[in-house]
């Protein structure tokens, strides 16, 4: 739904009045998170707006979304952690090693750590939390999938936790970093799914106090915090309130207000008109996949590669995201988000050329044009079935959605656009009732291209989803992925996923847009951080400042 | 008697009304062959395992044809059992029962200020005199018809920009148990319903002024003040009171969007929520909680119409003419 321009326009009004507050209420300038202006003060509780899904369970083992992934980053950490260059860091694990054929892997874990109800931190809780991630009773996704090639977690002592897997998993230590692995405390998990839901149990900086549903969660300082560096230091903040604030124009008003202290998903304009005053943007990219229009394969029309390259040589996109998005995003020509150190792009292949697009189609064997102007193939329309899911494209997308259109439509295409809510965009899906889609998807590091992109991928799940939805079907693509997730070696990985996304380019499955936009502002608090796994933030080393 | 039919009447309304809600919010939900499962496990870009899949298909009796899963939600409807939500896990009744009392109270806020707001604006534009009166009143009267086409996420996008964005002197968010947080939802939607009953009650007013029975009244030397509550007062505020259950349902349709907007909990958020994951008992649940409530309004309306309108409380059969009416009031003065 787009929003009318009155809206937009006293939005703009709103912000001219809250700038011209926020500069008579203080210095007006920086008081962003790499400030060191030296007014920040110990305690207080910070407020935290997020535009996301209220998570229906805080335990991000059970589902696993990213609404999960970003409150529970203050209260369970992960095994390992990975830094912004991609390499991955210690964190409740100090160090692991792998065996030579890559089937078992050993993890050290910290002496003498413990979660906030005093169970120890120790290679039988990594066991439960696997076992816990391995349960179907869990209803785990996203984490069910990072280890499904464990089949059994050995405590070989206190501090070491052998994994034996069922097949060489070189993605496995990036799998774990990512908070829908997170380990918590057995004991915690031992009370039921509906006790854990409520108040996981873990080792982070804070702790979940209360939840009232649709309003808050309250957080309060774990005053034991551990780094993972070993220091014992908790966090300067008292706590945090979660709120949930489902509309952006509010949750940017009550930031320009001083109600909250940082804000989830603003809007492009709210970013570009926090410019120059007292708020900070942070931008955080998600890692894994680039959004982009994934083109079906397994139907006509777009079982033609020709058809396929028309398509997307008479997108072009580039100006709708320019505008769009008010300039806080660049194009993309990866299949992969551009924090991925194994990122490769080809731009050569997203040229604007609605000539060569005809071309391609009057090849094509599309040659005649109906009435309304589309063409038509045997009397089929080229028609292409486009289901959008409105929870998962924001505003600013579906309207580029409908930019790409109106511009493949000089080129005869028939864009046929069909908002919907999750379910029914599932259901699209499952029954193949598309020939064009675009869904997000967030996983740490390159193997995400295994699971869009494999044939394997191709198979529905029983629920019928699947996630390969080009239904890319290439045994030289599928050799490379397999070979890329056994490989040990770094360099070769890199090189072979280097290979992979090259065949997804120029097959042109996929049409990439740009990186899965994840943007925060903060005002009046300094030193957020995001982490370099899911790109969540941390308020660890957060602090409120005078305001 | 009358009374007693009317509660039966409203019995077997309530009936009919949950009966129709329910199915159409199934059939809306899960016609087609949609399929939650994705919705409720997964969520966007994750991909549940086989197990958990059939697990929760068995547990949520998904696994049953489409009829028989109507027939299940129709029995436990039946039996006020709302059952569990597919995505919360918890009982729908809890759900119901933490969502409701913010919602009522933001209804009823609106409400009440949507009357006092009514009555203010079509006092001052049947009472205005002269040149500037009548201009004044010319000027209410278009704002009235402005703000019953005024669409609540505008009008509250515009008091968060303004109030409170801008200008800081209410909070742009709704926390129950806060009363300045109040403010601002309920003037969001108590405006457009103020509108429509003030014209309803400016009308009733002119119409009362010069009816009969209040110049009945004057003859007989009752006081202006006394005139204007027994007679006109009364008058005007029946078509107003007819139509509080509409203003009901259009207060409880119309907090959906506040309470997103103004990010306050209650029973619009909670079947937002529902209705985007599929989660059929919780939307099941909250249409059918809001239906009762619906009915019961009207119900309640409805007696008390019969108290403040003596047409309707002695019927006598082919006498009750308009005539009477002017009649009546009289009698009770």
């Amino acid at each position: 739904m787009r929003r009318p321009a009155p809206v937009i326009a006293l939005s703009a009004l709103a912000l001219v009045l809250s700038a011209c507050s926020g500069s008579t209420g203080g210095d007006g300038e920086g008081s962003g998170s790499s400030d060191p202006s030296g007014s920040a003060q110990a305690g207080g509780t910070l407020v935290y707006a997020t535009g996301d899904a209220e998570p229906t369970c805080l335990d991000p083992h059970v589902g696993g979304n990213y609404p999960q992934a970003l409150i529970s980053t203050q209260y369970l950490e992960p095994l390992v952690g990975r830094d912004a260059d991609g390499t991955i860091t210690p964190w409740l694990a100090t160090g692991w090693t792998v065996s030579e054929d890559g089937l078992t892997w050993d993890f050290t874990l910290a002496e003498g750590r413990t979660f906030t109800d005093g169970t120890p931190v120790d290679a039988a809780a990594v066991k439960a939390n696997v076992e816990h991630l391995q349960d179907p009773d869990t209803g785990s996704s996203t984490g069910y999938l990072a280890v499904g090639k464990v089949s059994e977690v050995e405590v070989v002592d206190a501090t070491t936790a052998r994994f034996h897997l069922s097949a060489p998993d070189a993605a496995l230590l990036e799998s774990l970093s990512q908070q829908w692995t997170a380990i918590q405390s057995p004991a915690g998990i031992e009370r039921g799914q509906d006790a854990n839901c409520a108040a996981p149990i873990g080792t982070g900086p804070f702790v979940v106090e209360a939840w009232t549903p649709q309003q808050q969660v309250d957080l309060v300082r774990n005053e034991d915090y551990v780094r993972p560096d070993g220091t014992a230091e908790p966090a300067a903040l008292e706590g945090i309130t979660w709120r949930f604030l489902p509309d952006a124009a509010t949750r940017y008003a009550a930031l320009g207000s001083g109600q909250v202290n940082v804000i989830d998903n603003p809007q492009p304009d709210s970013i570009v008109a926090s410019e120059g005053t007292d708020i900070t943007h942070i931008d955080a990219p998600r890692p894994g996949s680039s959004n982009r229009i994934e083109l079906n394969t397994a139907q006509a029309p777009f079982d033609d590669v020709a058809v396929r390259e028309a398509f997307i040589r008479s997108a072009n996109p580039e100006p709708g995201i320019e505008t769009l998005f008010a300039g806080v995003t660049a194009p993309s020509y990866s299949p992969l988000a551009s924090v991925e150190p194994t990122a490769y792009s080809d731009e050569s292949l997203f040229g604007y050329d609605l000539d060569e697009a005809e071309a391609l189609l009057d090849g094509a064997g599309w040659t005649e044009r109906d009435a309304d102007g589309y063409r038509t193939r045997d009397g089929e329309r080229l028609t292409v079935r486009f289901p959008v899911s409105t929870n998962q494209s924001v505003a600013a997308e579906q309207s580029l959605f409908e930019q790409i259109q109106a511009n493949t439509r000089q080129a005869g295409f028939e864009v046929v656009l069909e908002p919907m809510d999750l379910s029914a965009w599932y259901t699209a899906l499952g029954e193949n009732a598309y020939e064009a889609v675009s869904a997000p998807y967030t996983k740490v590091g390159p193997d995400v291209l295994r699971v869009l992109y494999h044939s394997d991928s191709t198979v529905p799940a029983p629920s019928g989803y699947f996630a390969n939805h080009a239904q890319v079907k290439d045994p030289a693509l599928d050799a490379l992925l397999d070979a890329a997730s056994a490989s040990q070696d770094e360099a070769e990985r890199a090189d072979l996923y280097a290979q992979a996304q090259a065949i997804v380019l120029e097959g042109f499955y996929i049409l990439p847009l740009y990186d899965q936009q994840n943007h925060f502002l903060t005002r009046g608090v300094e030193g957020v951080e995001t982490l370099g796994t899911v790109s969540t933030p941390t308020f660890v080393d957060a602090a409120l400042t005078q305001s | 008697m009358t009374v007693l039919r009317l509660v039966l009447g409203a019995l077997g309304r309530a009936a009919l009304v949950v009966w129709v809600t329910a199915t159409v919010v199934f059939f809306a939900l899960r016609g087609g062959g949609r399929d939650p499962l994705e919705a409720i496990l997964g969520g966007p870009g994750s991909q549940a395992g086989p197990e958990a899949v059939e697990a929760a298909r068995t547990e949520y009796g998904l696994d049953n044809p489409v009829v028989v899963q109507y027939l299940d939600q129709l029995r436990r409807v039946a039996t006020l059992d709302l059952g569990t939500s597919f995505s919360r896990r918890v009982p729908v009744a809890d759900l119901l029962r933490d969502a409701f009392p913010s919602t009522v109270v933001l209804a009823a806020t609106s409400l009440v200020l949507a009357w006092a707001l009514a009555l203010v604006v079509a006092l001052v534009a049947v009472g205005a005199r002269g040149p500037v009166g009548r201009a004044v009143a010319g000027v209410l009267r278009g704002l009235e018809v402005v703000a019953t086409v005024t669409p609540h996420f505008w009008l509250g996008a515009v008091l968060i920009a303004v109030v409170a964005a801008g200008l800081g002197w209410l909070p742009a968010t709704s926390t129950p148990g806060q009363p300045a947080g109040l403010v601002l939802p309920s003037i969001t939607l108590a405006v457009p319903l103020a509108g429509f009953l003030g014209q309803l009650m400016r009308d009733g007013l002119e119409e009362a002024g010069t009816a009969p029975f209040t110049t009945s009244a004057r003859a007989r030397g009752a006081s202006p003040a006394r005139v204007f509550t027994h007679h006109t007062l009364r008058h005007a505020s029946l078509p107003v009171l007819a139509l509080s259950g509409w203003a009901v349902g259009s207060l409880l349709s119309g907090a959906v969007v506040v309470e997103l907007l103004f990010g306050r909990p209650g029973l619009g958020r909670l079947l937002v929520d529902a209705t985007l994951v599929g989660d059929v008992p919780v939307v099941i649940g909250a249409v059918v909680l809001v239906a009762l409530l619906y009915v019961v309004v009207v119900t309640v309306t409805d007696l008390l119409e019969r108290v403040l309108d003596p047409r309707l409380r002695r019927p006598r059969a082919g006498v009750a003419t308009p005539d009477d009416a002017s009649a009546e009031p009289v009698a009770l003065s």
